[in-house]
């Protein structure tokens, strides 16, 4: 009882001091989840103030929901080829960035400053960039029949995949850049007297050292762009003809649009459950390649 | 010792916390009972004397024109000194989202605009608006009109302002060409024909936007519905699922329609949106844009010239029977005051202004839109005095009511399978067998 009562007293500081962030996690957090979670039970319109529990109904309705499934399709082209091709970009300017490069403090800076800009802002630049601003740049170079990849449903993903690109690789690239620079110079050169050339020395020395960037940016990149909402939203709406209608556009139309609120719900908690699961294998399968120095 | 210090620190931050939290919920109270104080004050003494000044918030989706708005509150301000008006423009296409989730997080706003008929039915339903029934100002509005906004039988919104969705054209265009100004669909297609022949754009389109397609397709389809298959209680049927799209044989006409559209339309019709498409026709190269009355003042702003010579505007011949094609005259904006309002005194008088001539003439001549008060003036712009003989002989109709107070958004679903179409992604069969699906799964 005593042991107890000691360790209470002495536990007590850093339960004190946790409670304000526990305070804001759960009332950010932890309260509206779990009233998600009930209007996810009920036919809620989103607006009126009854509501009806019909139990699984919507989770039903859900899994046989066409619209869910390609929403979920396009979530995923979008996140998978976003996350490979921002972290091969940031860790080639990384790798760029880290040698010894004049003004590499400059390049540093110049490629870091889309990230600087808020998403709904280059969201806009870019769909004005891709209506008036390129059309006339190609026209001026003869080609007149350019028009916005964000207009044509074959190529309006590839569009804000190339929108969330410029604008994603800063974060990763210092990510990159302070992982090289974490990694001991003696093993490096004690490689290059033993005879390994630059790609060895990449191959065998620096990326697995590396591997615990790779990690923290694999993961925040893939569930940042799973996530993505505004981008979208700004750029196209979901549009043209559902080409990027991605899960979270697709929760916010069924639940404001189509006044489908407890549907809505229901939807965000199984999209919830997804990223849960995939962000777990994730990090285990990415933190099982992690090598001790 | 210290332990001590640093507890009463750590609970001191803690109080302040919860204060700065608590803070919010505890000032419009205050106010809500001093406002209550000072209407009872001046019912008790019938003169007003210094009544306390009060803020009443505004919100309104008419953010294209938020300069007109403005010009038209500060009216209002200049009458009222003991009211000062907060005014909310939100574009058009998140505003009743933002309301939404305003009104059902407690939020008071005082006054805002609503659509008539399933916009208003939705809100009453929800218990948010106001019955303003009786109240006097209504007298300012013709009983027709005051019907044809009520929500099952009573005013809980008052029209403000209306206007015709027509075509706008390129007089200069249609004269070198020789065209005459279409009366049937036909003729419509045949002179945009002649248009892009004659290498000019027919039609300027901002599809970007999902409400200009959904708002040409809103309109098609119920006049083709209800006028010329005459299926008048096709949308109520829709919304409890009693009818399906396959019934409709007006369904694929639009389709059809929408395609023919997009065609005739400017290069990239789904990159540019709304201003882009005035953008372009108001450089005098594209020979028509269907629309509403909003982009009057942008056009002139940017080419006086052209919006003063140029610039015609005719009804949209949606049939082949010419004697259908009457000029389409929607409400746009009507006001609604919060159930839960604490100044429910000032933001009557506010609704009371909007409603008298002075209000109605402000929205003439601030935002170029018609007025639905008695007596306020009808001519805002050169190309509306094309329409005037429809006005005069009360040539009119308002496709809008064929669904009014239906609250199923089939729009947007409707938008993104014509866009699908556009590009060869599916078939006019298979648009309607995935519309019904959807009916299936969303009607009441």
């Amino acid at each position: 009882m005593s042991v107890f009562k000691r360790t209470v007293k002495n536990e007590f500081w850093y339960v004190l001091f946790l409670m304000p962030g526990f305070c804001l996690f759960a009332l950010a957090l932890l309260v509206p989840l779990g009233m998600g979670i009930r209007y996810s039970f009920t036919d809620w319109d989103g607006v009126s103030q009854s509501l009806r529990y019909i139990g699984w109904g919507n989770y039903k309705n859900a899994l046989t929901d066409d619209d869910l499934w390609m929403a979920l399709i396009n979530t995923f082209k979008y996140a998978i080829i976003l996350t490979v091709v921002v972290n091969v970009l940031s860790l080639l300017f990384a790798l760029l960035l880290d040698s010894y490069l004049k003004f590499r403090n400059v390049f540093r800076t110049v490629f870091f400053l889309p990230s600087v800009i808020s998403i709904v802002l280059s969201g806009f630049i870019w769909s004005y960039n891709y209506s008036t601003g390129l059309p006339k740049l190609f026209s001026f170079f003869g080609f007149d029949n350019v028009t916005s990849p964000l207009g044509n449903p074959s190529y309006a993903l590839f569009g804000v995949i190339v929108i969330a690109v410029w604008q994603g690789i800063g974060a990763p690239m210092i990510i990159y850049i302070a992982g090289l620079q974490g990694i001991p110079q003696e093993i490096v050169e004690s490689a290059k007297i033993d005879g390994a050339g630059t790609s060895k020395t990449l191959w065998h020395i620096v990326l697995p050292l590396l591997a615990p960037s790779f990690t923290i940016n694999m993961v925040l990149t893939l569930t940042g762009a799973l996530k993505v909402f505004d981008l979208v939203f700004v750029t196209t709406h979901g549009g043209p003809a559902f080409a990027t209608e991605v899960m979270s556009t697709y929760i916010y139309s069924s639940s404001f649009a189509s006044y489908k609120g407890g549907y809505g719900m229901a939807l965000s908690m199984i999209f919830f459950v997804v990223l849960v699961v995939v962000t777990l294998i994730q990090l285990s399968v990415f933190r099982r390649r992690e090598v001790e120095v | 010792m210290n332990k001590r210090v640093y507890v009463s620190i750590c609970l001191a931050m803690l109080m302040l916390l919860l204060a700065a939290c608590g803070g919010n919920n505890g000032a419009p109270a205050a106010t809500e009972e001093a406002g209550n104080k000072g209407a009872e004050e001046s019912e008790a003494t019938q003169a007003p004397v210094e009544e306390k000044p009060v803020t009443i918030s505004f919100m309104h989706f008419k953010s294209d024109v938020t300069d007109g708005v403005a010009k038209i509150v500060e009216q209002f301000e200049n009458e009222n000194p003991n009211i000062k008006v907060e005014v909310q423009p939100v574009k058009y296409d998140d505003y009743y989202t933002l309301i939404k989730t305003k009104l059902a997080g407690g939020d008071i706003i005082d006054v805002f605009t609503l659509n008539s008929g399933g916009q208003a039915k939705l809100f009453s339903d929800g218990g948010y608006i106001m019955d303003l029934t009786g109240q006097p100002f209504l007298s300012s509005f013709d009983e027709s009109v005051l019907k044809g906004q009520a929500t099952d039988g009573k005013n809980f919104v008052m029209p403000i302002n209306g206007g015709p969705i027509a075509v706008f054209y390129n007089k200069k265009i249609f004269k070198d060409l020789g065209l005459e100004i279409p009366k049937t669909y036909d003729a419509l297609l045949e002179a945009a024909n002649q248009i892009k022949a004659a290498g000019k754009t027919p039609f300027a389109l901002g599809w970007k936007d999902g409400w200009t397609l959904g708002m040409w397709a809103t309109r098609d389809l119920p006049s083709l519905t209800a006028l010329e298959e005459g299926q008048t209680d096709f949308f109520q049927k829709l919304e409890v699922g009693e009818a399906k799209f396959a019934d409709n044989p007006a369904v694929k006409v639009t389709i059809e329609r929408a395609k023919k559209l997009f065609e005739l339309g400017n290069k990239d019709q789904l990159g540019v949106d709304y201003n882009g498409a005035v953008d372009l026709f108001s450089k005098g190269e594209v020979g028509m844009m269907y629309m509403g009355t909003w982009p009057l003042l942008d056009i002139e702003k940017k080419n006086p010239d052209f919006y003063n010579n140029d610039l015609g505007y005719f009804p949209y011949p949606f049939s082949n029977d010419p004697a259908l094609n009457k000029l389409e005259f929607n409400p746009d904006a009507s006001l609604a005051v919060a159930s839960n309002t604490p100044h429910k005194e000032a933001a009557l008088k506010f609704m009371a202004f909007m409603a008298s001539k002075q209000g109605g003439d402000a929205w003439v001549n601030n935002i170029k839109s018609l007025s639905y008060v008695k007596g306020s003036t009808t001519s805002i712009a050169p190309a509306m005095d094309e329409l005037q003989p429809y006005f005069d002989q009360g040539l009119t109709y308002d496709s809008q009511i064929y669904f009014a107070n239906t609250t199923l958004d089939w729009s947007t679903q409707f938008s993104q399978q014509l866009q699908k179409y556009f590009f060869g992604k599916t078939t006019p069969d298979k648009i309607i067998a995935e519309m019904d699906d959807w009916i299936a799964k969303n009607h009441k």
